[in-house]
Order: C-alpha cells, then structure tokens, then sequence
C-alpha cells in the first residue's frame, strides 16, 4: 500500500473505534452506570481471563467467515447481506448431515472436511438464487439476498417443525462423536471451558486464502477488475455475469462455513436461531477491516470481543448496547472512508 | 350471522388491521426511492416508532402524543439516513446500520425504562367505541374507524396527490431520477430529499405507532420483519403508491388468514410467511433492472 | 432586476480558475458578453469550453475569479441565482426529466404555483404555449420527454429558458446532434433571441459555423481565454482562427475540407472482403444495415448522433445481440465511444488495462505473472508513446489521449481482421490524436480491415476512402471523402443535395 493509503486505513479505523467508545461510554451512562467500571468489566470479561479469551475467539470465529462472505462480494462490486440465511441453510444442512449414519462410521479426518465441505456448498446453494437474478436479469443482489434472509426462516421453521428436529424441540439431533471439531483446550488447556474449537483455523485459512485469491489468481483479479466497471470488462469479452455469479456464490459459501464454528465445533446440532446476527456482524467485520487479510482477522476479534463482552456486562448494561456499537461503527467507518462512500452498489431496481 | 360470513368478516377487518403498519412503512419507502434515495431501514423506523408511542403515551397518558412521538421519531430516523446518504455513505450501508441501531437501542431503552428486555407496559392506544365486545359489527366499525386506520388511508390519498400535482411533489421525482439535471436547474436536490426520506419517516412512524397500539404495548422486535416485506411491496409494485398499498393488503391478508385459521400445520404456516418474499424474487427476475438508480 | 449596465454588458468572468484533481481546466478566464450578440467560445476538446461556461450559468463554483451579472458583482453564485438573474444553459447532456411531461420539464424550478404549493398547470400551459409559439415550435406539451427525439429536446431545452425569461441564453455544443439544415435553423432562431435583446452564448468547435453565424468570438486553448474578437468572413479568417485554437502553424490536414485521402495503398493485393455486414436489425435502432469493409480499406460512418452508430459499434463488439442479419467477420475489436465506461477500468493501473480480458496470456497455472505482466505493458507503452510511461500508474491519472492510447493499443495488440473505432479522438489534444490517426493508418496499411464512426467529418475525411451516412438505422450513401458539406448534410438529412 501507499503512504496516503496506509494513513487513510488509520484514519478510519481509529475513527470508528474513537466512535464506538464515545457512543459506548454515553449509552452506559445514560444507563446509570460508570462507563469506566463497565469498560472494565468488558475487559475482565473478555481478555482479562484466559476463558473470556477463548470465548472471544469463539464468537470470532463466525464473524470472521461471514465477514469475508461480504469481503468477497465487495470485491466484486456486490452486496451479500444475505450471509444471515446462508449461515442458517449451512447450519441446518451441516446438522442433518452429521446426524446421517454412513457419517458416524467415517473417521474423524474424514467427517469433518466432508461436514465443512456441506456448509460451502449448503451456504453457496443459497446464494445461488440471487445470484441467477442477477446474472440473468440484472437484479439487484441486496433485494435478493434480504429476501433469501427471511425465506431462510421460514424454510427452517418449515423443515424443522415438518419432521427434521428431535420430536418436542426445535433442534436437529445431535451430530456423530466422529464429527466434532475439536475444542481448543483440549490443545491450549490455559482456554478451559470455552467454546473456542479448531473451527478457528478454518476461518483463519478461508481469511487468507480469500485476499490471496483476489491478488494472485487470474480469475481473482478478474473479479476485482469487474468490481470497478464491469462494463469495460464487458466489452473485452469478459464473462463478466458468470464471474460475478460465481462470486456471489462463494461468498454464499463462505458464510456458510461460519455453521463450523457454531454447529460443528460448539453445540454439536443445529437449533433455530443459532448464528443469528452473525450474517449483519459480517458486514461490520469486513467494512472495519477494509481489504486485508489482517484487517478482516482483527475486526473479527474486535467484534467478537464485543459479543462477548455484552454477555459479560449483561448484569450492568443491556447486551444489546454492542447491536448499536456494530451500527456505530459501521457509520463511522463509513463516513471517515471515501474508498468506502464511493459507492459499490447501482441502487435497487426502480421504476 | 353465518359461519361463513363471520369469517370473511373477521378476515376481512383483521387484514385492513394488519395492513396499516405494512402501508405506512411502503409509501416511506415510495416518498424516499422517488427521490432518488435506497431505503431499506423501513424495518428500524416501525421498530423505532413504536417504542416512541408507547413511551410517549406511558409517560403522558396520551394515545395522540404517543402518535406524535412516534411520528417524529420516524422523522427523525428518515432525517438521518439522509443526512448520512448526503456525507456519500452508501444508502444500503446506512440502512443497515441504522436498522442494527434501532433493534439494539429499542431493546436497550426498554431494559432501561421498564426494566423488561421483552415487553413495556401495557397502554390502551385508540380503543374503539365498542371495545371489549366481541360482535362482528363492533370489530368492523372499531377498525374502520380507528383514527390510525382512517390516518393511513389518508396518507395514501395525500402521497398519491402530493407526487403529481404539488411543487415539492414534482421537484422529488426529478431529484430522484437524474439529480445532477435537478441540480444544474437550480433546485436544491439534498434539501428534496431530505424532505422526501423524513416525510416517508414520519408516515412509517404512523405505522409505527398502529403497531404497538394494536398489540397495546411494545415487544421486543415486534416489527417482525414487516419493513422487510413493506419492501417487498414496494418493489413489487414498482414504487407506485397505490399499487404498493394494495401489495400490503395482500401479504397482510395472509399473515391475517394465519392468525383467523390457526391449528394449521407448521409447515404451511411458514410456507404462507415466505409468500411475500417468494412474489418479490419472483418480481425481480420480471422487472430486472429496468432503471440504475444512484444517490447522486 | 436588469441583466444588463448601461453598455449592453450582460455577463462578465474575470480571472476564473477551475481544476478537477490534476487537471486545471481553466486558468485566468475572461469573458465578457453583450446583448444582442451571438457570440462563439471555440477551441478544440478539453480547451475548458464546457467548464467556463458552465461557471457562467452557476453550475459548478469556480475555485477562484469574479462572475458579474448585469453589473453586479456576485458574491455566491450558484445555480438558483443564475436563474434568478436570468442566466440559462443549455447543456450537451440535455438537463431533462423522461418521465415527466414536457410541460412539467419546462415549468420544472419555475413552476407556477396556487395556494400552498399546488401546481398551476393552466397559467404554465399558457405560459408555454406563448414561448413554443415565439420559437416557432409544436411540442405536444402532455408527452413524456422519454418519448421524445433528440431534435425536439433540444427545442424543448431552448423552451425552457425562455420560459424563465433568461436573458443570457448559453448553448453547449448544440449542433453536435442536428443535420446541417436544423443547425441552419438554430441560429436562425438564435439569432431571433438576440435580436431580441438577449445575449447568446454558443460553444462550439465547429469554425464554419462561426464564420457562417456569429458576431464575435472567443478562443480558448488548453484552459486559457485567449482574447475576443469581432468574426471575420472568409476563409482565410477561418484559417487563422484554427492556427489560433491549436496554438501553432496552422494544421491544414485537421481542417482541410477537400483534401483527398493521402494513404498509401496496399499495392497489388487483392480486394477481400473482411468485414461483411449484411441487414443487421436492432429493435428501432438498426433497420437493416448492410455494408463491406476490404482488408486495408478505411470506411467511415457519418450521421447524425442517434441514427444507429452507437448500436452498431455495440453489434460488432458482441455486446447487443441484432434480432436479425448477420455480421461475417474474422476477429473484431472495437474501440468503444465511451473509453470511461466501456474502454478503461480508470481504478486499475495502466498494464492491467493494457491486458484487460487477455489475462489468461499471463497465467500460469492459474496465477497471474506479474513481471510478464509489466514487461509487455512497457513494450507496449513505448509503442504508442504511451505518457507517463509507467505500468503502474493508475489509468484514471492519465490524460484523455492517452487513456485512447491504451484503449487503442489494446485492441491492436490482438491483430485483429477487423478494427472498428468510434469516435476516436473525443476530448483527446491536438498532438495525440495525431499519433491516433497515424496508428489507425498503419494498421490499414498493414491490411486490417477498418471501420470509423464519426462525427466530426473532418476526421472522416482524412482517414477514409469512403464514406457511409447513416440514417434512421439504415445506410444511406457511400460517398467519396471529396464531397462537400451539402451532399454530405443532405444524405444525413435523406435528401438529394440541392442542384
């Protein structure tokens, strides 16, 4: 990156975590409580103990695959905010797949990658709807992908109550031993009790391998050139509708890999509702952490770190203050970042 | 009264009940798209508003100055999704945001005032004449003649009228579709559209304000997602208000047929609620792109 | 409140400046103009013409200089207060509303109003009605504007601002999209307003209108306001202002009317066909277009803007798909109208636009080479004298001639059969668009197949050995690059030239 670049990048980012501890510190007080007493809790909570830190690495852990999902839109010049249903489907999909009997007899090393390979392609299927729209008729991917969000709820109320959760529950039944991913104190003791589990590598790996396909591979760059004006890339017979497709759709997947943190290595099933929030904190995570690899990994942390704290503080403050933070910053960002304001989207389809 | 005429009855006024927040939040949607402005935090403005009326009217023991919270609080909301679209934040950006904003701070305002993180208190709303019988004939004329009903209507009629015979009516459609010409006319494209986005606010926030008093009381998300489908009926409708309005009687004569035949299965239940979300994909591959809009 | 001083002195600029990120568009503009004049601004694409003026109507704010106004010192202009002033423009991307009617276009800023903002369309209909008929114009005042032609939104435009009284009437560029026998009549009409007692303003390139109808004119080059002048007749006249605008000897290849085709032809090869086009139709844009371009011919297209040139390039470029005929070609490349849009990715450096589409010429296994990458963009740079020279620089840094540099240095670099331009030199300087018609000429001489749609017809004259004239979609005449103004006008028009 360039000098300006790099300074830019500062700007923003300590712009919005300049804003985030403002509207934080007010909305406490406004609550009655010392924001500094309450920070602190969120400190304790979180990285003040070894388990608060495996806990923030847990619900890293999602945000950092539906924040590259939108991350890997963007670069395309779409709009993916459909990562809330695309997680869901995985999820769902994920669930029943590990309860199926032929994956209780395969071997851990097996099961996993085949459990981790269903949610790409369960998150990737759902996105393949708006994705036809507007490949075929130039529909808007926002709208597409709001509506998929809230298809995705019925669907899943629909499977689960029609049969696929355990009777007198809204769960799926619990997945095979062999398809668990590990926790991660079984390797790093010091993280005992949290939910943190290898799920993290996957993220970490989907992160990198991400930036790096946009920079190195052919097609990658194709897609980022499509990004800033399709229509010339149009005009030098570039597929340009099928890159973008294909984009959407593996930002679809990517989302859905989020169910391995949660399904896979957590709960060990599927319920409703599990995930939820995840899809719209990946939009903050990859406005935050701009284009990079390590931007989208800290902004994950960042995020995590305040889901987590919400719990922690719950006792103090209503959690619900990190729903504003998220919206904060994402504001903030926006507003101190022209790369950001220079619009990535045509506008919805209109009359 | 037959059976059946009871039911249809009851379908009937249930669906003109259901409707009003659907169609308040639509033509918001209308009054910003037609001034060039994306918005889809119709979803935090219902939410929004409805906690404003009902805080209001705990705090007043008013149901008007609760209609009036509700009002300027959906005002305000429009303001600042225009005043943000105006610094180049990008209109989706912003209604994303500010959606996550209201959902995270309605919950956070009633943990604060009520010490409830689900419901506020109660609050009678506009209770019609004949409340608390449960004759047919009082359900219809409690509904028709509910002012936020009769409100709702009006708003239809008086956007409807206001797009195509008012000065600021015309002056927003040639904001929305090329603002640059409209600029180089000399007409004040921001200050249009800032008009047109808090209009639209103030109209959600009606809706805002039904919504609660409907419940007679403020849930926790209860706007369940109805900006969404407002959305939806917009789109669907092509961003014409009259045909958007009856979009929203359509959806909210699904979601009423829900609530009049209950004990249906699960599945058909949630196949019904998908319905909407269903026609608007099924719309979008018709309409296509028939227009690029841009915030500029 | 008078638009005018005591000395008809309508609208003065003093010292503007203007820049746009690197480029500093106007330095030190002067301008001064009085009533009753139809007065020239001339200079070629990117002089700032365009920019000056639009200062003048208070469409952009100018970073530095004075604007007076019937001898007011203004001290915040804008838009609202040229209209109020009575200043109006019309622009070259028409300031009109499609989907509202023409009434509602004209009355639009101005409305006439009843009450508390209710519309008045009586009092504005009559009020119309009276400004159509001192044009001379019909316009059904009740259809959308999407519907109308592009003659008739022009008169629409010229509508409006009488329509708000303007006294100083601006016009951008208008005969860009008029045969020669409406241009006639603009300035027919034109000269009615300023007889009138208003001030007319018209920016153009084209000399011979200037020659032909204005009173005074102002030369402008490369941002600077070179000094105004009362028009002189004659083509020695015209010669000089020419040698005024390119800022040098005068240049008789660019603005020569009859010089016949210099080229060195490919001698002794047979003639093949290498371009055949034959009843191409396009919903209303293209209703049958045939024609035949010959390995090392130069074909130019001439018409009106609007009779199916764009469409064409679009067909030839695999971007539309014609509803009917047929296109017979080896490999086409099309150099687009709009290198912004449909030429340049301006976010992506020089060597990624020098490769755009041709990627796969760069991987290996499915990695892109960089260093290959850079190494034939160099190679290419220095080929066409590409400036600055570095592949990395981003392409939105690079002036308009040498964006079309690599737009055009892509397209040749695939040695295609055929190679269609259009408009080649748009908002490209003197000495690039040079370079550009050298290499379209090497690539004839070399046996490509070429085809130019233009509008300017000087540059049709000089780069072809025919001319096509399209209208209404079709093609309806092939003349030699010898004909003169008046057959070429009135096969624009679909008429036979007067005798």
């Amino acid at each position: 990156m360039t000098a300006p670049r790099v300074g830019q990048e500062a700007i923003a980012v300590t712009t919005a975590l300049a804003a985030a501890w403002v509207a934080f510190a007010v909305l406490v007080w406004l609550y009655g409580e010392s924001p500094l007493v309450v920070a602190r809790l969120l400190f304790d909570g979180t990285w003040g103990t070894a388990y608060g830190a495996g806990q923030v690495i847990f619900k890293a852990t999602p945000l950092l695959c539906t924040g590259v999902a939108v991350f890997v839109g963007l670069r395309a010049g779409l709009f993916n905010i459909g990562g809330e249903g695309q997680l869901a489907i995985a999820s769902l999909a994920v669930g029943i797949a590990g309860h199926l009997g032929f994956v209780g007899a395969l071997p851990s090393f097996v099961a996993v990658p085949l459990l981790i390979a269903v949610a790409a392609v369960a998150g990737g299927a759902w996105a393949l709807v708006p994705a036809m729209l507007r490949a075929r008729f130039g529909a808007h991917e926002v709208i597409g992908t709001i509506m998929m969000n809230r298809v995705a709820d019925s669907l899943v109320g629909a499977l689960l109550g029609g049969g696929l959760a355990v009777a007198g529950s809204v769960r799926t039944a619990d997945i095979a031993p062999s398809a668990h991913m590990a926790r991660l104190d079984a390797v790093v003791p010091a993280l005992r009790g949290s939910a943190a589990s290898t799920a993290v590598f996957v993220a970490l790996v989907l992160a990198v391998a991400a930036a790096w396909g946009f920079r190195r591979t052919r097609v990658g760059r194709e897609v980022v050139l499509i990004g800033k004006n399709p229509v010339a890339c149009e005009a030098v017979h570039i597929p340009v509708r099928r890159r973008i497709a294909t984009a959407l759709v593996l930002s679809g997947s990517a989302a859905g890999l989020a169910s391995a943190g949660t399904v896979l290595g957590y709960k060990g099933y599927f319920e409703m509702g599990l995930g939820a929030g995840a899809g719209f904190g990946g939009i903050a995570v990859a406005l935050l952490g701009r284009s990079s690899a390590v931007g989208l990994i800290l902004a994950a942390l960042f995020f995590g770190t305040l889901q987590q704290g919400g719990l922690a503080i719950n006792g103090h403050v209503p959690r619900e203050v990190m729903n504003v933070l998220e919206g904060v910053v994402i504001l903030a960002v926006s507003l101190s970042d022209a790369d950001v304001r220079r619009t990535f989207t045509r506008g919805v389809v209109g009359a | 009264m037959s059976g059946a005429g009871q039911v249809v009855g009851t379908l009937a006024t249930e669906t003109v009940r259901v409707t009003v927040p659907y169609a308040c939040a639509a033509l918001a949607g209308v009054w910003s798209e037609k001034s060039g402005v994306v918005n889809i935090a119709l979803e935090g403005m219902l939410l929004a508003s409805a906690l404003a009326a009902v805080v209001a009217e705990v705090a007043t023991g008013s149901a008007v100055v609760g209609v009036m919270a509700a009002i300027a609080v959906g005002g305000g909301i429009g303001a600042a999704h225009a005043w943000l679209v105006r610094r180049e934040v990008d209109a989706i950006v912003s209604g994303i945001a500010l959606n996550l904003v209201a959902m995270g701070g309605t919950r956070f305002i009633l943990r604060a005032l009520y010490g409830s993180s689900s419901n506020s208190p109660a609050v009678p709303g506009f209770q019609g004449i004949f409340a608390g019988s449960s004759s047919l004939l009082a359900l219809v004329v409690d509904t028709l003649t509910n002012p936020l009903t009769l409100l709702a209507v009006a708003l239809l009629f008086v956007t409807r009228f206001a797009l195509t015979e008012t000065r600021l009516g015309i002056r927003v459609r040639a904001a929305g579709e090329d603002g640059a010409a409209a600029a180089s006319l000399g007409l004040d494209v921001p200050r249009l559209r800032l008009a047109a986005v808090s209009l639209g606010g103030c109209i959600a926030g009606v809706g805002g304000a039904a919504l609660a008093y409907d419940q007679h009381q403020f849930q926790s998300g209860m706007s369940g997602g109805r900006g969404f489908i407002a959305l939806a009926a917009v789109i669907v409708s092509g961003w014409r208000p009259g045909r958007a309005v009856l979009a929203c009687a359509a959806f909210a004569l699904l979601d009423a047929s829900q609530i009049v035949f209950q004990g249906q299965s699960r599945v058909s239940r949630d196949l019904v609620t998908a319905l909407p979300y269903l026609a608007t994909l099924a719309s979008l591959a018709v309409i296509g792109s028939r227009s690029a809009r841009r915030t500029s | 409140m008078s638009s005018t001083d005591a000395s008809g002195l309508a609208l003065r600029l003093a010292r503007i400046d203007k820049r746009f990120g690197e480029l500093q568009a106007v330095r030190r503009g002067e301008l001064e103009v009085r009533t009753r004049l139809i007065h020239a601004v001339v200079g070629e694409n990117g002089a700032g013409k365009s920019t000056l003026l639009k200062i003048a109507a208070g469409i952009i704010a100018a970073d530095g200089g004075d604007v007076w106004v019937g001898g007011e010192l203004q001290a915040s202009y804008d838009a609202r207060r040229a209209q109020t002033l009575g200043v109006a423009m019309v622009q070259q991307h028409f300031a009109l509303f499609g989907s509202l009617s023409a009434l509602e276009n004209i009355m639009l800023g101005a409305e006439e109003t009843r009450g508390a903002g209710f519309l008045d369309r009586a009092r504005g209909r009559s009020r119309a009605e009276g400004v159509l008929a001192s044009l001379g114009v019909e316009l059904d005042l009740d259809r959308k504007v999407a519907t109308f032609g592009v003659g008739d939104k022009q008169r629409l435009e010229i509508a409006r601002a009488l329509y708000r009284d303007a006294r100083v009437v601006i016009l951008d560029e208008p005969t860009a999209v008029l045969t020669p026998l409406e241009s006639t009549a603009l300035y027919a009409t034109l000269r009615r307003l300023a007889d009138d007692g208003r001030a007319v303003v018209v920016v153009t390139h084209h000399l011979d209108e200037v020659e032909a109808h204005a009173d005074v004119v102002t030369v402008m080059r490369r941002g600077e306001t070179l000094g105004t002048r009362a028009v002189e007749r004659g083509t020695a006249a015209v010669g000089l202002l020419a040698a005024e605008i390119v800022g040098g000897e005068p240049l008789p290849e660019l603005h020569a009317q009859h010089e016949p085709s210099a080229r060195p032809r490919v001698e002794g090869q047979p003639a093949l066909v290498k371009l055949e086009v034959k009843g191409l139709t396009l919903g209303r844009a293209l209703r049958g277009v045939s024609l035949e371009v010959l390995a090392g011919e130069i074909v130019g297209v001439a018409g009106v803007l609007g009779n199916g040139q764009s469409e064409l390039a679009l067909v030839l470029g695999g971007l539309a798909v014609p509803d009917d005929g047929e296109v017979l070609a080896g490999a086409i490349e099309v150099v687009h109208e709009d290198r912004q849009t449909a030429g340049l990715v301006l976010d992506a450096t020089v060597a990624e636009n020098l490769a755009l589409g041709d990627l796969t010429r760069f991987t290996r296994r499915g990695l892109i080479d960089d260093d290959a990458l850079a190494t034939s963009a160099r190679e290419r740079i220095a080929r066409f004298d590409i400036r600055p020279p570095d592949p990395g620089a981003l392409a939105r840094a690079l002036s308009g001639g040498n964006q079309q540099k690599i737009v055009l240095a892509r397209a040749l670099a695939r040695e295609p059969a055929v190679l269609v331009v259009a408009h080649p030199t748009r908002g490209v300087d003197l000495v690039a668009a040079r370079a550009i018609h050298q290499q379209i000429l090497a690539a004839a001489a070399r046996g490509t197949a070429v085809l130019v749609i233009g509008a300017d017809l000087g540059e049709l004259r000089l780069l072809c050995d025919r001319i096509l004239v399209m209208l209404r979609g079709r093609v309806v005449a092939s003349l030699p690059p010898t004909a003169d103004d008046a057959t070429l006008g009135a096969a624009m028009l679909g008429r036979e030239a007067a005798a």
